[in-house]
């Protein structure tokens, strides 16, 4: 009987293969719809989750853009649109500026008082009598320090 | 943009194929049941904004993928069995006289018709059984393919691989389901 059959072409064989599967289907179908009641019910409990998460997703992306229209829509408002934006903008970084000044301002001020200080030393070694070297020596360093009262009272 | 109510009414569709098809691949009811709740959610968080008509291709997809990353995390070793038995079974379309034993009614009085053999429910049975021996891909191919009713672009899509591939592994998969059946003396 084998070799009454005639031989078929990839689209027939494709088609009797389709014809196959489509048979095997059918009897799947007749089952899909049948399921324990436990199963329908937590997959219908997942299918309204899952909706009810798309809802909010959905929320969650129009929110941010329905704050941006918000923003350019208040900052449109008014008679100085842009200025007002830009004086928002300068507000804004004002505090951090006026910091920075601050911190630049004080750091200068030390400096110079430094720099004043070490003058002053630097004037009272040179128009002293005795020679600056005298004061890097130990010993006078004792005698002064020992004798700094009397020199005070005189 | 689609509305919760087509969301809904496409999900309601699908979800008892696709939790029986996912219960095929991973032969756990509860994980399938967790799959498919994933790829549910996967579909309404990022693609609701797209057509309905998306919807069935993508969600296919997002069901094959979900179900991949089950695997993974499960470290299941007959899946990797499963792939390389998919990899080693050939077609057997040397044989056109074979085939068309196996997928053709039967016409000869010898075979008994199913009815006469088994009941549709233990028939149902085998069947579900045989697709559970299939190959992984194989199975997909078939199921998307034919179940699903996807076409063959769609699948290709859904499974992440070329049109020849879908081709190759719904007819392997028609041929060993044909072999299977035949041989436990079911003809459809």
């Amino acid at each position: 009987m084998n070799a009454c059959r005639p031989t078929l072409n990839a689209a027939e064989l494709e088609a009797i293969e389709a014809r196959f599967a489509l048979r095997v289907c059918a009897e799947l179908n007749a089952s899909s719809g049948v399921l324990p009641h436990d199963f329908s019910e937590r997959l219908r409990f997942a299918r309204q989750r899952a909706v009810e998460s798309g809802k909010q997703a959905a929320t969650s992306i129009a929110q941010p853009q329905f704050q941006g229209e918000l923003l350019t829509s208040l900052g449109q408002v008014g008679r100085h649109g842009s200025a007002s934006n830009s004086w928002w903008k300068f507000a804004s970084v004002l505090p951090l500026v006026v910091l920075i000044a601050g911190m630049a301002l004080v750091r200068h001020f030390d400096e110079v008082e430094r720099i004043n200080a070490a003058a002053e030393v630097d004037a009272a070694l040179l128009s002293d009598d005795l020679p600056p070297e005298a004061y890097t020596d130990p010993g006078f360093a004792e005698f002064l320090s020992s004798n700094q009262p009397h020199t005070a009272v005189n | 943009m689609a509305s919760e109510k087509e969301l809904n009414d496409f999900l309601q569709g699908v979800e008892s194929r696709a939790f029986k098809r996912t219960a095929y691949a991973v032969r756990d009811e509860e994980a399938a049941l967790d799959i498919v709740q994933d790829a549910m959610i996967r579909l309404a968080q990022s693609y609701m904004d797209r057509p309905a008509a998306e919807w069935p291709m993508l969600f296919q997809r997002i069901l094959s993928n979900a179900t991949l990353d089950w695997f993974r995390r499960q470290k299941v070793r007959n899946a990797v069995m499963q792939n390389f038995s998919d990899l080693e079974s050939r077609a057997d379309d040397a044989d056109i006289g074979d085939i068309l034993e196996t997928l053709l009614p039967a016409d000869r009085v010898s075979t008994e018709s199913a009815s006469d053999l088994v009941s549709r429910a233990q028939i149902l049975l085998v069947i579900e059984e045989e697709l559970t021996k299939l190959p992984a891909r194989q199975r997909e191919a078939f199921l998307l393919r034919y179940w699903e009713e996807l076409d063959v672009a769609e699948t290709a899509a859904a499974m992440g691989c070329s049109d020849g591939s879908v081709k190759t592994h719904c007819s392997r998969a028609v041929h060993a389901l044909a072999k299977a059946l035949k041989a436990k003396g079911i003809e459809l």
